[in-house]
């Protein structure tokens, strides 16, 4: 097997078991519980004294949980799987003993993490369809999307090796994933909140993919925060991977 | 086949593999034997690469771990967990295993796999339907699928029933025919007995007898004298021979039985400790 393709049966794995789960209501349900029950409680319910500078709320929030649901999708499902794998149902030291690269691992994982991350956005997109008028998917939207999903799989990554236990993948993701979800301006334009806290603010990589995913071009603003993400998303990827050439039970 | 020469490794405050210096000759059963915490599976961990020594070096088949591809192309290993996918059918498990190794024509490696484990019926069950003994046999099949040089087995028939048990040893002696090194650990002493050619006992981390199943039995006393005292415990005397088995026996009043010595004698004698 050529290096490039090393990666294949760890994307294969996943796909095998993520196919199983698609067809129970259940992984559809929790798929899309969250940013559904978001949108109709911020964009039909509360949302709609915001003002956002152009257009509705709606059309504001829509690319916002696209964003979320792919972070939050790319990034739990790879961080509790591959925790669980390691240290429970030890399936990840299957890989490790296997004749393959650890960066053949990182790249089947990510790839797999990203593939569940895109189905849970896509779901959302046609939501978003349903509801909006206004919403339209450019290429940047699309470039962004799978850089989002890509980054977040490299953090689910990180998690995942790095967490003790599943209990810590819980923490991590309370402590990281969910104010991300709320401070990151996907409800909420984040320009008129206090210095102080934008600077956290712009710490927060889902802030620059809801600016990028925003944008209807490449400007300056736009390409600042595509840089931001694609230093996030390179070292989040040398991170994931150096734990995975690291591993030593 | 495998050369081990000092390795070390320590958790903690505690020394799971104490300085271990080991040669397996290539085409051998070769037998870990010792209690729960005496370091069989962090060495099996250790050869297969799933766990860094923190010191000494080992090589296979004139290999070194810094050369990983190349080794972990000559080596199968069974775990003493299970790591069978559980959600994927026994032939997704081995599909996923087989292109992990690069294995070619594998539809007729898994085929034949299933076959030899007595599964190939069950080929697109569920791996969580299985019974304890099924998923042994899976993962016995699985480390054999690869045709590797070297074999690792890590506690095979554990919680088996005796029948599967006996199965899997057939299985654990055509590796052997077909040439494989087979490196076994296990608790149960018989299992050592009828297959392996070598053992080396671990207590605490260290290697503290090698030799054939036989050797070890005339090296420690091939006959055993026993009897239960005063207070109820039993107490065991190792002797060379018959005769001073017979002479041992005369000095004690009643209830004395003579009998061959088995592994587990060797071990007791050896570690004060008794293998469950």
């Amino acid at each position: 097997m050529t290096k490039l393709a090393e990666w294949y049966p760890i994307y294969l794995k996943e796909m095998l078991l993520f196919k199983r789960k698609l067809f129970k209501l259940g992984y559809l349900f929790s798929a899309m519980v969250v940013p559904v029950v978001y949108l109709v409680a911020f964009g039909l319910g509360l949302g709609r004294s915001v003002q956002t500078g152009r257009g509705t709320y709606l059309d504001f929030l829509i690319p916002g949980l696209v964003a979320m649901s792919s972070m939050n999708n790319s990034y739990s499902w790879v961080a509790s799987s591959l925790n669980l794998n390691r240290l429970y149902f030890k399936t990840f030291q299957v890989f490790v003993q296997a004749p393959i690269s650890p960066f053949s691992i990182m790249v089947g994982e990510v790839l797999a993490a990203m593939t569940k991350g895109l189905f849970a956005s896509v779901l959302i997109m046609l939501v978003g369809f349903a509801v909006s008028a206004h919403f339209r998917v450019s290429s940047l939207f699309i470039m962004t999307l799978l850089l989002n999903c890509f980054l977040f799989a490299c953090l689910g990554i990180v998690t995942g090796m790095v967490a003790k236990s599943h209990e810590d993948t819980s923490a991590y993701s309370n402590f990281f994933i969910l104010p991300m979800a709320f401070f990151s301006g996907t409800f909420f334009p984040v320009d008129r909140a206090p210095m102080v806290v934008k600077w956290i603010i712009y710490i927060m990589p889902l802030t620059h993919t809801n600016i990028l995913i925003r944008s209807a071009r490449l400007d300056g603003r736009a390409a600042t925060s595509l840089a931001v993400l694609l230093v996030y998303t390179a070292a989040f990827f040398v991170c994931g991977s150096h734990l995975i050439r690291r591993y030593s039970e | 086949m495998i050369e081990i020469r000092g390795l070390d490794k320590t958790y903690g405050s505690v020394r799971a593999v104490n300085d271990l210096t080991l040669t397996i000759d290539k085409g051998e059963v070769f037998g870990l034997l010792g209690p729960n915490g005496a370091g069989k599976t962090t060495l099996i961990k250790m050869l297969t690469l799933l766990s860094r020594p923190d010191s000494g070096f080992f090589t296979l088949a004139g290999l070194d771990p810094r050369s990983p591809h190349a080794m972990k192309r000559l080596i199968g290993v069974m775990p003493q967990e299970n790591n069978l996918d559980r959600e994927m059918t026994a032939w997704e498990n081995l599909l996923i295993y087989g292109m992990l190794h690069g294995l070619d024509d594998l539809r007729r490696r898994i085929e034949r796999t299933l076959d030899s484990v007595g599964l190939l019926d069950r080929r697109d069950s569920v791996v969580a339907h299985f019974s304890g003994g099924m998923q042994r046999r899976l993962l016995l099949g699985r480390a054999l699928m690869t045709e590797p040089a070297v074999v690792f087995l890590d506690e095979p028939s554990i919680g088996l029933d005796p029948q599967i048990r006996r199965q899997m040893w057939d299985l654990i002696r055509k590796a052997r025919i077909d040439g494989r090194t087979v490196v076994i650990t296990t608790h149960y002493i018989e299992e050592a007995e009828i297959l392996c050619d070598r053992v080396g006992v671990l207590s605490k981390g260290s290697l503290i007898a090698l030799d054939s199943p036989a050797g070890l039995k005339t090296r420690v006393g091939e006959y055993v004298v026993e009897f239960v005292n005063e207070e109820g415990r039993l107490i065991q005397h190792m002797c060379k021979s018959r005769a001073e088995a017979q002479d041992t026996a005369g000095r004690i009043e009643s209830g004395v039985t003579i009998r061959r010595s088995n592994l587990e004698d060797v071990f007791i004698k050896l570690t004060g400790e008794r293998l469950e």
